[in-house]
């Protein structure tokens, strides 16, 4: 009992959570877009939010910055309630919009600097410059930047207070595969500076390499939270054990073990599973008694976070 | 006030930047001023013995006045907007007054540089030099001039849907207005309702309280102060009510 509580508690009270929401609910009108949502952003940690659009993303987000007041339901961010402690907490947050502008003559570091004035405690710029790539831009002007500089430099912007928090709406959207890894790696530098970071995208495979834990919003409310492991398993999303058919079960003379749910296409056997490792022990021991061999290009496929989105967002059968 | 300062500069620096923008902005009254200076000056206004150019000279000082403080800080706040620049600037601890106050102030030291610039040409080729006593005057349209029409053009930013019709909202609202109010000719001439409804407007009586500085007018400027403050608290409500960031 005491072994219990003496190791999460003071862990927990050392980094109490960067963001927690507690029954938020906002409407516009007769509309209501959040009606009841929870979740909770730790210190350190990258959360991305997903979900349709229409499912009350950007609303959340927008009340999480301050932008929006909400109708109801509690937030603390940085322990801060942005309802009407803005300013202050404007002081430690970074937020990075989408398709936001710079102002079109300025040159790269007179921007940086500039934006370094209005926060308490700014990063100094050459260590902006030198995280987001653009110490050798530094002279350039801002319009002549490709898009992937541009988002960089918004990175450089959202940095200059040195922030404890970092909102990245939709960081990558429109980029071309290279601008996306430059971007990846980017967010990534941010996480190892110790800033926790709420990322929304669009993107599963993006929400996939960067976050530690995902929450899907729709309807308005949270519909899982968790790991990426953890949202699949929740989906009840199966692992995908696939290997090339041999010759007797495509011709149908061998049967497919009758414990695990194995279909055979064209040249390829796959097989649908919660248990991974059984269905594998299984598989493998199916193969030696009928003389099988080695099962050719035997993969084990774990669910994808896009399996278990499309999952839970259509409502998918459990 | 550190901040607003800085933001000031920078937007200075912009401004010189964009060459294009910066020269067209002081192309605009100084080709003004010498067209018309070389058809009309050291001739006498009609029916009196003042100068031409003692009146088209202030005249123009008052239009370089409107294109800075309106034309451009209304456009170029709209196009701020449009860019998304607002937008960004909302999400530091910057407060609003001071990013506003800065972006004033630069416009500002444009709208100085420009009447500056006018005054001196208008002296070196025209001969047109204020009167010692009428330069409290002048300054104090200047100032009373970029505060009214700098905050038109804020409200008229906010009022713009779009980064685009901004200047030809700008220009639509004021040429017709400058020309009425006489100030590209100071003969031309109006039916009497229409001058009543001009001498409302902010255009002629800046104008009005400029030519004072040059020489002596014989009506009251105090009016004409009175329509600047009035206009002046119309802009600052409209822009106050309908200014977006985004």
């Amino acid at each position: 009992m005491t072994q219990a509580l003496a190791d999460p508690v003071p862990l927990r009270a050392e980094h109490p959570p960067a963001i927690e929401v507690r029954g938020l609910r906002m409407s516009y009108g007769a509309r209501q877009v959040l009606c009841g949502v929870d979740f909770e952003v730790r210190t350190g940690e990258v959360f991305c939010l997903l979900g349709p659009n229409g499912a009350g993303k950007t609303t959340t987000v927008e009340i999480l910055e301050g932008f929006r007041q909400r109708t109801g339901g509690s937030v603390r961010v940085l322990g801060l309630d942005p309802a009407d402690q803005r300013s202050r907490l404007r002081e430690r947050l970074g937020i990075v919009l989408q398709e936001c502008g710079f102002p079109r003559q300025a040159r790269v570091g007179e921007l940086v600097n500039i934006w370094r004035a209005y926060y308490p405690a700014p990063r100094p710029l050459e260590e902006l410059l030198s995280v987001v790539e653009l110490t050798a831009d530094r002279d350039c002007q801002v319009r002549r930047l490709s898009g992937g500089q541009r988002r960089r430099l918004d990175f450089a912007l959202a940095l200059a207070g040195d922030p404890d928090l970092v909102f990245l709406d939709e960081p990558t959207t429109g980029f071309d595969p290279e601008s996306r890894r430059r971007c990846w790696a980017a967010i990534e530098k941010l996480r190892s500076l110790g800033k926790t970071i709420v990322l929304t995208t669009h993107y599963l495979d993006e929400a996939e390499r960067l976050a530690d834990r995902v929450a899907i919003l729709q309807d308005g409310r949270v519909q899982t939270v968790g790991s990426v492991r953890q949202v699949a398993r929740q989906a009840g999303v199966p692992t995908t054990i696939s290997f090339a058919a041999p010759g007797p079960l495509r011709r149908g003379s061998v049967a497919p073990p009758g414990c695990l749910d194995v279909t055979v296409c064209g040249e390829v056997a796959v097989c649908r599973t919660a248990n991974a490792a059984v269905a594998l022990r299984e598989l493998l021991a199916w193969a030696a008694e009928h003389d099988l061999g080695e099962l050719d290009d035997l993969a084990v496929e774990t669910p994808t976070l896009e399996d278990a989105y499309l999952r839970i967002v259509n409502g998918g059968a459990r | 006030m550190r901040l607003a300062v800085r933001q000031a500069l920078l937007e200075q620096r912009s401004f010189w930047r964009s060459a294009e923008y910066a020269l067209f902005t002081f192309a605009l009254p100084l080709a003004l001023l010498l067209l018309i200076g070389s058809t009309t000056a050291g001739g006498l206004l009609p029916g009196t013995h003042v100068k031409a150019q003692m009146i088209f000279v202030p005249s123009i000082l008052a239009f370089g006045v409107i294109v800075a403080a309106y034309v451009n800080l209304g456009a170029k706040l709209a196009t701020l907007r449009h860019d998304g620049v607002l937008k960004r600037i909302r999400t530091t601890p910057l407060p609003a007054g001071a990013y506003l106050t800065g972006v004033f102030a630069s416009t500002a030291a444009t709208t100085l540089a420009i009447t500056a610039c006018t005054a001196v040409i208008g002296w070196l080729a025209f001969g047109a030099a204020p009167r010692p006593a009428g330069l409290a005057e002048i300054a104090g349209g200047l100032v009373l001039g970029v505060v009214c029409f700098g905050s038109l053009g804020l409200a008229l930013s906010s009022v713009a849907r779009s980064a685009e019709s901004a200047s030809p909202i700008a220009n639509a609202s004021y040429l017709p207005v400058a020309i009425m109010s006489g100030i590209f000719d100071p003969t031309f001439s109006v039916p009497r309702w229409l001058s009543v409804a001009v001498g409302l407007l902010p255009v002629r009586a800046l104008a009005q309280i400029l030519q004072q500085g040059y020489t002596p007018v014989e009506r009251a400027p105090l009016s004409d102060l009175l329509v600047l403050l009035c206009w002046a608290a119309v802009g600052c409500a409209l822009a106050a009510w309908r200014f977006r960031w985004h």
